[in-house]
């Protein structure tokens, strides 16, 4: 009897070890993804697009069963938690910590905006974390140092060549470039790069003017910029500093052959304030939903059946993150947070923003879209493969302009 | 003299010091102490012109700024040792206030709150155009970051203005302060020095302002250095003095934790109205407990034990 007693036990016991291996070797639940994002405060409008385009790759991901994870030998569905930082930079790095704690997250996504980008990467750093963020083009930020921090997303070097690409295509077209330079790192930093994008490009930079946030008055900036005879003037302000200059240059009457204006006019307010003062301004906001790689199709219907028009800009960079980070998981076969930093870094996939591979420094290689407000609806104009409308250049004189829509 | 006043404080002083080692003692917790300690330093070193004087500092910002400032860039550019560093910042700190105070405190009620206000925010935006490249941590520095030090820190600065703030609750210069804030005439009238009770004030405030400027440098991984000149800074010390309880000693240690621990429950659980509702919140704390929170307990303990002395420190 005792050994019956024995044996049962023993079997009992293997029954229990191996149901207990069994349970571990299922995994977890849910590939827990963090992110802290501006939802609210002064980045809250762009800020929402981000959220936006990380639950609809989610949601597209987990449908068809999840992430494929070789140590589990299983799909296993992602589970993003976000915190809202509002817009603080301080409250961004206590989520952060919190995620990374309570939340277990192998993965940061990144939130909105640069000073946010630069504390929560950093936080990527200290917990060993990979640390994946769109929505800046700071380059500096990854000069750093830093080994968690990638970026699927334009930097400031390719801002400035593929702008100078694009102007150099233009048959007998201008050569004096004019730099209205905002005093702010990457206002500073791009400065730099348009400066020496054009000697190597054979333009001219014949005026560079600084100003700091906050300027309402732009009146010498451009008399500047005329006496100079300016053609392609060149600028990074904010949204209330580039509809002041838009403003005043209408004022002015001066109206450069070529305007690159980048930030500012990437929300639709630029046109509601301006009507046809804003038309014809070259823009870069990092995306656009007429660029046809994989999956966009996909995204633009889901987007209008959502929001009821195509996807919005930073919903495709956004979306993106989620396929690097759901391809860089399955390519490191576990949850291991180093091995899928270097899955990261060794990422070759095409993603709704194009084929992505990163450098060393985790700056994305990444098609660079250039658009252009044509009776007040942006255009994409560069790359001309998929350009929805040629550049109009030269830019008309304000006077010459007809109203937004041609019905005022 | 030990009371179960101090004990208590000293129980809770000896909780936070072993904190780290206890399993709570995560990260995360301790990220969030540090916001927690940073506040209450910020309300409390407001308190000292604010609550004991009655002069409206809405600049005190610009000081906390001045302080992680400085502290900043002697520990990280001069790479001084960050006790050196942070004294530095706070002197700093206190030097910008006496040469600020001595024509600022002519001004008065409204008038000197509008220009402190002014004052910072012309700091601030002087420190962007100025300094506009954020102020980050390397890489390596990064991978060995440790929170634990930081935390030590932030504890220290906060232990330290309590303290002060104990003894002035007590002291001569305090009641001195006092007797400014409830009447200017009537004090003048007594022998008491209106003028230098006030820039004292100041001073001090400032100082203390810069220490946990200086101990926010050491402990944030990266930020504009405008940032730390933020009106945030002034407004949210301002809310957690009053709704703790303005002109006590204990009253911005109890609005910081009632302020960080609402604000983080509403932000977590309410995403989208989680700012109006911790508005309405403050509201109605400060229309129903003008004292603050110190008021209710207060109430409570007199109630409870009525012959026990209320701790308003007025």
């Amino acid at each position: 009897m005792k050994r019956i007693v024995l044996v049962a036990m023993l079997i009992l016991s293997v029954m229990a070890l191996g149901s207990t291996s069994m349970a571990q070797d299922e995994g977890p639940e849910f590939i827990e993804l963090g992110a802290s994002i501006p939802l609210s405060g002064r980045y809250a409008g762009p800020a929402i697009q981000v959220d936006r385009g990380y639950a609809m790759a989610i949601e597209d991901i987990n449908e068809a069963g999840g992430v494929y994870v070789a140590e589990y030998d299983r799909q296993i569905p992602l589970n993003l938690t976000v915190l809202d930082d509002e817009s603080d930079p301080v409250k961004a790095v206590e989520n952060l910590e919190d995620l990374y704690s309570n939340e277990d997250v192998v993965v940061y996504l990144g939130g909105f905006g640069s000073d946010m980008h630069a504390a929560a990467s950093a936080v990527g750093e200290v917990n060993a974390t990979p640390y994946i963020g769109v929505a800046f083009a700071l380059w500096d930020v990854h000069q750093q140092g830093f080994e968690y921090l990638f970026s699927p997303f334009p930097k400031s070097p390719e801002l400035s060549t593929a702008m100078f690409e694009m102007l150099s295509s233009i048959e007998d077209g201008p050569t004096r470039v004019g730099i209205i330079a905002e005093s702010t790192d990457w206002g500073l930093e791009l400065t730099d790069f348009w400066t020496a994008d054009a000697e190597e490009f054979g333009f001219e930079i014949v005026a560079v003017e600084e100003y700091a946030p906050g300027t309402q008055d732009f009146s010498d900036i451009i008399l500047a910029m005329q006496d100079a005879e300016v053609e392609i003037m060149l600028s990074l302000p904010n949204p209330p500093d580039g509809i002041a200059l838009a403003t005043q240059m209408a004022e002015l009457d001066w109206a450069p052959a070529f305007s690159n204006i980048i930030r500012a006019p990437d929300a639709p307010t630029w046109i509601q304030a301006l009507g046809a003062n804003g038309d014809f301004v070259a823009f870069m906001p990092g995306w656009h939903n007429a660029m046809a790689f994989e999956g966009v199709d996909a995204l633009n219907e889901a987007h209008v059946e959502m929001m009821g028009r195509p996807s919005d800009p930073l919903v495709g960079p956004s979306y993106a993150t989620v396929q690097i980070v759901a391809a860089a998981i399955e390519a490191a076969g576990t949850l291991d947070r180093d091995a899928i930093r270097d899955a990261i870094a060794a990422t070759e996939l095409d993603t709704v923003i194009g084929t992505v591979t990163f450098n060393e420094d985790g700056t994305g290689n990444v098609p660079v879209a250039i658009l252009q407000y044509q009776n007040g609806t942006p255009e994409l104009v560069w790359p001309a493969e998929f350009a929805t409308a040629d550049l109009v250049y030269p830019a008309p004189a304000f006077a010459d302009r007809e109203p937004i829509g041609g019905d005022e | 003299m030990f009371n179960w006043k101090n004990g208590s404080l000293l129980v809770v002083l000896v909780g936070f010091i072993v904190l780290p080692f206890l399993p709570f003692g995560g990260k995360d917790n301790l990220t969030l102490l540090i916001s927690l300690f940073l506040l209450a330093s910020m309300a409390s070193s407001w308190n000292i012109l604010g609550g004991y004087v009655g002069h409206i500092n809405l600049g005190h910002g610009a000081f906390f700024g001045i302080g992680s400032l400085v502290t900043r860039a002697l520990w990280l550019e001069y790479e001084l040792p960050i006790l050196i560093a942070l004294a530095a910042g706070a002197l700093v700190a206190a030097i910008a206030a006496l040469i600020v105070g001595a024509p600022a405190l002519r001004l008065r009620g409204t008038y000197f709150a509008i220009g402190t206000l002014a004052l910072a925010e012309a700091m601030r935006l002087t420190v962007g155009n100025v300094l506009p490249r954020v102020s980050r941590l390397p890489g390596p520095a990064l991978r060995s970051y440790d929170i634990v030090p930081r935390y030590y820190l932030a504890l220290a600065v906060l232990a330290v203005i309590v303290i002060f703030t104990l003894w002035l609750n007590r002291s001569k210069l305090g009641l001195g302060m006092m007797a400014v804030r409830e009447d200017e005439e009537a004090a003048r009238s007594i022998g008491v020095n209106v003028f230098l009770h006030s820039i004292l004030a100041f001073v001090m405030s400032a100082f203390f302002a810069g220490l946990a400027g200086g101990a926010f440098a050491y402990f944030h991984v990266g930020y504009y250095p405008n940032y730390t000149f933020g009106p945030i800074w002034t407004f949210d010390a301002v809310i957690i003095a009053y709704v703790g309880g303005v002109g006590t000693p204990f009253g911005p240690l109890i609005g910081a934790i009632f302020f960080v621990l609402v604000r983080d429950i509403l932000s977590a659980n309410l995403v989208n109205v989680h700012l109006i509702i911790f508005g309405i919140v403050f509201i109605l704390i400060v229309l129903l407990l003008p004292g603050g929170f110190t008021e209710l307990i207060d109430r409570i303990r007199q109630y409870v034990m009525p012959d026990t002395e209320p701790d308003t420190g007025t």
